[in-house]
C-alpha cells in the first residue's frame, strides 16, 4: 500500500488537521453512506487517539465502516471474529518450537496489526477478551514473561451486538472503561438505502477507499490534538459534569476519573473540526454522550438497547443541567 | 423624565445628615446652621422639594449667607473652618431640597464629603468616626442604587433587594476591614482620628472645678454632668459609688467674698510629694478629660504623692512636670485637653501630721478673719458651740447646726454685698461653697484652725473604674486637729453633696460614656501593648486565682484558647487563600463574559429566541443549523468570544465595538425584515376578507 501526501506539515495547524479529518472523513463516508455524524465522530475517536466501539444490529456497515478506516489511514490491518471458542492464544500469539535451532521462537498472533478490527467482542468468553483489553490498556502483549510491543498507532475497533442476544458474553464495565467512544450506526436512512440498491447491488464499497493518511501523520495529528489548550474553567466543566453523574439518584456508578480524562482527549480532537487551538464547552458537549453513556451504570440494571438509551437520555439531561462555563 | 427611586433619596438625604453630624457633633457650629439644615432634613426625608420651583431665591439666599458668613469671619466673630462648614451644610441643605436631577445628587454627595471633611477639621470623636462611618455606607448605597436605576429601562421595577443584599454585606465587610485596620494598625489611628477633644457633644469649657472659690453669682450651678475625670484605684474599693473627697487645692485666705492662698509657686518636678508616705497607700491612676477645662491635679483626699503626668496634646502626647502652687495645689505646666496621671493618697483614718506642707505663712493664715466680717457670725458660733472647745466636736456641732437649719438650693443669689451674711442670716439657703466658708469661718472665730477645701465628692463606678463628673463639684471644710492635722468636716447637707442633673440625662450619658469609653480604650487608645497583652493573653496559660490550693503542677501546653485562635486564623487565612486564589484565577476570564453580557443584553433587546442554559456557542450552532439569518452575524463574534474566553486570545482594543456594531446592524436588519413581513402578509388577507 503506497503511502499518501502528507497534508500535515512538520508544523500542524489547525486548519491542516482539520484538512486531514475533513479527507478522512470523507474516504469513510464512500463506505457507510447516509451517516455523515457518525462518520465524524469515528474519525474524532481515531484522532483522539482511542479505541471505538461499535454497536448495533448486525448488518449496518460495522465491518465495513473498520476496514475502510484501515484502508483510509493506510494502516496494517487485521480482523478478529470472537467466538465462544476463541482462546487468548488465537489473538495474542504463541512460542512456537523450532525442531532446526531447538529454539522457542514468538509468533504474534493476529493482535500485531495498526488496525485491529474485534468482530463480535461479546461472543468470546471474557478471558479472551480481557487478552484483549490487556493490549488495548498497555499497547504491550505479556506472554510467557515476556513482554512484546504492539504497533503504533495501535487502534481497535470493535464491534458488538446488543447484549440481549442469545449466546454473548456481556462485556465487564472496566473493560467497556477502555473505549473511548461508543456508537451505533442504525439503520441507514429509507433513501440512502434505495440508493444502495440501485448503484451499488452487493458490491463491497470498499476498494472505492483511498489511502489519504498515513501512520506517521497519524501519529503526529494524535500528537497535536493532545496538546490543543483546555482552558481552567472547561476542565472545571468537565469536572462538574462527572461530578454531577457520580451524584445522579439513578446512576449505580458515575464517571470514572478515565472518564473525564477521556472527555478531555475527544473534546480535544473535536475541536479541530472547527480549525480551532482550543477546547470550548461545545466540544465537551458534543462528545459527552458517546464519551460517557456506555461508562456510567444504571441503577436498574436492565441491560440490552432500552438500558443504552436510558443511560445516553440520563447523560443528555445533566448536560442540559449543569451550567457550562460562560 | 423617570422619576427617581424614593428610596434611594432618602438614604442620599441621610448620607448628607450623618455628613453633617460628622461636623455638628463637634459643637462649633452656630445653631441657626444648624436649625435650617435639620428643617431642610425633614422637608426632604418628608419628600417636599421646596426650593425646586424657586433655585433662584434660594441660590440668592446662599449668596446673603455667604455674605453674612463672611462679614462674621471678617470681623472675627467666626472660626474660618467653622464658617466654612456651615456654608457646606447650606449647600447640601439647598441641594437636598431642590428636583433631584443628576446634578443635585452629585453635588449633594460633594458636599457631604465636604462635610465630612469638615468634621475632621473640627473635632475626631467617636460620634465623629460614627457619623463618618454612616456617611459612607449610607452614600453608597444610594449612588449604586442611582447606577442600577440609571442602566434598568423606563417603566420596569427597579431591583432594590437584588442590589441592596450584595451591597451591604459588601460594606459590611468594609466596615470591619475598617475596624480591623484600627486595631491592626493603632498608632496610625492618631493621625486619622484626629486630635482628642472633648467625647462627644463637642468641647465645652468647664461648668465644674474652678480655679477660684468667689461666694456669688445669679444662676444655676451643678447641673452638668458631663465626665471630668476617670480613675482606676489600687487596691480597688469595689463598690457602686464611692463617698470619697476628691482634693484639688485649699484656700486659706478670705475677704469676704473670695477665697485665696497667701503663697504662690514654689517648686516644679516631675513628681510632686505633699505628705509623708505610710505604708498603706491608695494608688490611683487618673484621667482628666477635655470637660475638666483646668490644669489642677485631682486625688483622693489627701494626696501623699501626685506626678508622672501625661498631656494628650492635639499633636500627641508627653509627659509634662507638674509644679506645686500655694494651697497643697498641684498644677499641669503644659495646657492640654487632658492628661494622664498617678497619685497616691494616705488613707482615710492616717495621721496627716499637722505641719505638713505649710509653711509659717500658710500656718497663720488658718486663723485669719477678713476685715469686714459680719459681727454677728462670732456670737452665732458661740451659741451653737456652748462652749465646746475640743476642734474636730466642735467642727461637727457646726456642720450638723447648719444642716440642720440651712436648706441647699442651687438658685444663686446674685450679687449681695457680704455673700457670707447673706447666707447666714438672710437667705439662710445656699450651696456647698456657701456652707463650707460658712464653717471655716465660725470655726476661726472661736479659735479654731481651718481652710477650705474644694475638688469633688463621689464617683460613680463604671468597667472597674470610677466617673466623676462636673456637677460632682464640691467645697468642705478642713479642720486642724492637734495630733492629727487637718480633718475634712462637711457642712454641706449629704444628700446634697454630689452632682446634682436629671437622673434621666445622667442615664443617658452614663450609658454613651460606657460606650465612648469602650471606643477609646478598644480603638483610639489601642496600642501595639494591648495587641501583645491579647496576643500573650491567648497563649498564656491561664493566672492561678489569688489563695487557690495548690495543686498539681499546671500543664505547659498552650491552653483551649490558644488552639481555638490558631483554628480560626487558620480558617481565616485558608478562606482568605480560597477567594484569592479563586478570584486571581477569575480575572482573565472577566473582559470575555463582559463581552458575553453585553452580546446577550443585546440578544434580549432584539427577542432572539433562547433557551434555557442555552450558551452563546449553542445558540449560534443552533441558528446556523436552521438557516436563520442572524447565524452570519454572529458566528464570526462567538468564534472571537469563544478564543477570548477559552483560547487565551483576549479581544484587542476596539475589536469588541466593531463586533457589537455588526452585530446590531443585523439585530436592525432582522428586525426591519420581520416588521416588513407581517405587514406584506396583512395586505392579502384584507383584501381577501
Amino acid at each position: 500500500m503506497t503511502q499518501p501526501a502528507r497534508v500535515l506539515g512538520p508544523v500542524p495547524s489547525p486548519a491542516s488537521a482539520r484538512a486531514v479529518m475533513e479527507r478522512l472523513a470523507a474516504q469513510l463516508g464512500r463506505a457507510v453512506q447516509g451517516k455523515p455524524e457518525e462518520v465524524r465522530r469515528v474519525v474524532t475517536c481515531v484522532v483522539a487517539g482511542g479505541h471505538l466501539l461499535l454497536e448495533d444490529m448486525p448488518g449496518v456497515g460495522k465491518t465495513t465502516l473498520a476496514e475502510a478506516l484501515a484502508r483510509a489511514c493506510a494502516l496494517s490491518f487485521s480482523r478478529i471474529q470472537f467466538t465462544a471458542d476463541l482462546l487468548p492464544a488465537d489473538i495474542l500469539g504463541a512460542q512456537v518450537f523450532h525442531a532446526q535451532t531447538a529454539t522457542f521462537s514468538f509468533r504474534p498472533g493476529p493482535l500485531f496489526r495498526q488496525l485491529v478490527l474485534a468482530d463480535e467482542l461479546n461472543r468470546a468468553p471474557p478471558r479472551t477478551q480481557s487478552a484483549l483489553l490487556e493490549g488495548m490498556a498497555q499497547g504491550q502483549v505479556s506472554l510467557d514473561g515476556e513482554t512484546h510491543p504492539l504497533p503504533s498507532p495501535f487502534t481497535v475497533v470493535a464491534t458488538q451486538n446488543p447484549v440481549d442476544f442469545s449466546g454473548t458474553y456481556p462485556l465487564p464495565d472496566s473493560q467497556l472503561d477502555r473505549f473511548l467512544v461508543r456508537l451505533s450506526l442504525g439503520h441507514p436512512a429509507p433513501d440512502v438505502e434505495a440508493r444502495l440498491l440501485t448503484t451499488r447491488g452487493a458490491a463491497s464499497p470498499l476498494p472505492s477507499v483511498e489511502a489519504v493518511t498515513g501512520p506517521e501523520e497519524l501519529a503526529s495529528l494524535r500528537a497535536f490534538a493532545q496538546d490543543l489548550k483546555l482552558d481552567a474553567a472547561v476542565a472545571e466543566y468537565v469536572v462538574r459534569l462527572a461530578r454531577a453523574t457520580r451524584e445522579h439518584g439513578d446512576l449505580e456508578r458515575g464517571a470514572s476519573t478515565r472518564a473525564v480524562l477521556a472527555l478531555g482527549a475527544a473534546a480535544r480532537a473535536q475541536a479541530l473540526w472547527d480549525g480551532r487551538d482550543f477546547v470550548t464547552p461545545g466540544d465537551v458537549r458534543a462528545m459527552l454522550v458517546p464519551c460517557w453513556a456506555h461508562r456510567v451504570l444504571l441503577r436498574s440494571a436492565v441491560q440490552g438497547v432500552s438500558a443504552r438509551d436510558e443511560a445516553a437520555h440520563l447523560v443528555e439531561e445533566i448536560a442540559r443541567k449543569v451550567a457550562a462555563p460562560r | 423624565m423617570k422619576r427617581p427611586l424614593r428610596l434611594r433619596l432618602v438614604l442620599r438625604d441621610l448620607a448628607a445628615g450623618s455628613a453633617f453630624g460628622a461636623m455638628a457633633v463637634s459643637g462649633q457650629l452656630p445653631l441657626w446652621a444648624l436649625g435650617i439644615f435639620l428643617g431642610a432634613l425633614v422637608l426632604a426625608l418628608c419628600d417636599v422639594r421646596l426650593v425646586a420651583r424657586h433655585a433662584r431665591l434660594s441660590a440668592l439666599g446662599l449668596m446673603v449667607a455667604a455674605v453674612l458668613l463672611g462679614l462674621q469671619l471678617t470681623s472675627g466673630a467666626m472660626n474660618a473652618v467653622v464658617a466654612a462648614c456651615s456654608f457646606a451644610g447650606l449647600i447640601a441643605a439647598q441641594r437636598m431640597l431642590s428636583t433631584p436631577d443628576a446634578a443635585a445628587e452629585g453635588q449633594t454627595h460633594l458636599t457631604g464629603l465636604l462635610m465630612v471633611a469638615g468634621g475632621a477639621a473640627l473635632s475626631g470623636d467617636m460620634t465623629y468616626a460614627l457619623c463618618l462611618i454612616a456617611f459612607g455606607v449610607l452614600a453608597s448605597l444610594a449612588l449604586a442604587l442611582g447606577v442600577v436605576e440609571a442602566a434598568v429601562p423606563d417603566g420596569e421595577p427597579v431591583p432594590v433587594r437584588a442590589v441592596m443584599r450584595p451591597l451591604s454585606s459588601g460594606l459590611a465587610f468594609a466596615v470591619a476591614g475598617a475596624v480591623a485596620f484600627f486595631v491592626l494598625f493603632p498608632r496610625l489611628n492618631w493621625a486619622m482620628v484626629g486630635p482628642r477633644s472633648a467625647p462627644g457633644l463637642g468641647a465645652v469649657s468647664s461648668a465644674g472645678y474652678s480655679n477660684t472659690v468667689r461666694l456669688g453669682g445669679a444662676g444655676t450651678i451643678k447641673g452638668n454632668p458631663r465626665v471630668v475625670l476617670r480613675a482606676t484605684l489600687t487596691p480597688d474599693p469595689e463598690r457602686d459609688a464611692l463617698d470619697a473627697y476628691w482634693m484639688g487645692r485649699t484656700y486659706d485666705t478670705f475677704d469676704g467674698i473670695e477665697w485665696t492662698n497667701v503663697v504662690g509657686a514654689k517648686q516644679t518636678e516631675r513628681q510632686i510629694t505633699l505628705r509623708p508616705a505610710t505604708d498603706t497607700l491608695l494608688h490611683q491612676r487618673i484621667e482628666l478629660l477635655p470637660a475638666y477645662g483646668a490644669r489642677t491635679l485631682i486625688a483622693l483626699e489627701m494626696p501623699s504623692r501626685l506626678g508622672n503626668a501625661i498631656a494628650h496634646t492635639p499633636t500627641g502626647t508627653r509627659s509634662t512636670p507638674v509644679q506645686l502652687q500655694g494651697g497643697g495645689e498641684v498644677r499641669f505646666t503644659v495646657t492640654a485637653p487632658s492628661y494622664t496621671y498617678e497619685a497616691y493618697s494616705l488613707p482615710p483614718d492616717a495621721k496627716t501630721g499637722m505641719s505638713a506642707g505649710l509653711v509659717q505663712a500658710e500656718r497663720d493664715q488658718l486663723l485669719a478673719l477678713p476685715e469686714h466680717l459680719d459681727p454677728r457670725v462670732g456670737p452665732l458660733a458661740a451659741r451653737v458651740l456652748q462652749g465646746e472647745k475640743e476642734p474636730l466636736a466642735a467642727a461637727r456641732k457646726l456642720a450638723a447646726f447648719l444642716q440642720k437649719d440651712y436648706a441647699y438650693t442651687l438658685e444663686q443669689a446674685g450679687v449681695p454685698e457680704d455673700p457670707l451674711a447673706d447666707f447666714l442670716f438672710v437667705r439662710k439657703a445656699g450651696h456647698c461653697e456657701h456652707f463650707a466658708t460658712a464653717l471655716t469661718l465660725m470655726l476661726r472665730t472661736q479659735g479654731i484652725g481651718a481652710r477650705l477645701a474644694t475638688g469633688f465628692y463621689g464617683g460613680a463606678r463604671v468597667d472597674g473604674g470610677y466617673l466623676v463628673r462636673a456637677g460632682d463639684a464640691h467645697a468642705w471644710t478642713h479642720v486642724l486637729v492637734p495630733e492629727r492635722g487637718f480633718v475634712t468636716v462637711d457642712a454641706t447637707p449629704p444628700s446634697n453633696r454630689t452632682s446634682q442633673g436629671s437622673v434621666l440625662l445622667e442615664k443617658l450619658l452614663a450609658f454613651y460614656e460606657a460606650v465612648e469609653a469602650r471606643w477609646r480604650n478598644s480603638v483610639v487608645d489601642y496600642s501595639f501593648r494591648d495587641q501583645f497583652e491579647l496576643a500573650s493573653s491567648l497563649v498564656r496559660p491561664p493566672r492561678r486565682p489569688a489563695g487557690a490550693p495548690e495543686k498539681e503542677a499546671p500543664s505547659r501546653l498552650p491552653p483551649p484558647r490558644a488552639w481555638a485562635t490558631a483554628a480560626i486564623v487558620a480558617f481565616v487565612v485558608w478562606r482568605a487563600g480560597r477567594f484569592i486564589s479563586r478570584w486571581t484565577g477569575r480575572a482573565p476570564a472577566l473582559e470575555a463574559t463582559r463581552f458575553l453580557d453585553r452580546v446577550d443584553a443585546l440578544l434580549q433587546r432584539a427577542h432572539v429566541p433562547r433557551f434555557e442554559h442555552e450558551t452563546l456557542e449553542d445558540l449560534t450552532t443552533r441558528l446556523a443549523r436552521d438557516g436563520h439569518p442572524l447565524a452570519l452575524a454572529l458566528t464570526p463574534l462567538t468564534r472571537r468570544y469563544l478564543e477570548a474566553r477559552f483560547g487565551g486570545q483576549a479581544l484587542r482594543e476596539g475589536e469588541a465595538e466593531h463586533l457589537f456594531a455588526t452585530l446590531r446592524r443585523a439585530l436592525d436588519a432582522e428586525a426591519a425584515r420581520r416588521a416588513v413581513k407581517p405587514a406584506g402578509q396583512a395586505g392579502p388577507t384584507a383584501r381577501a376578507s
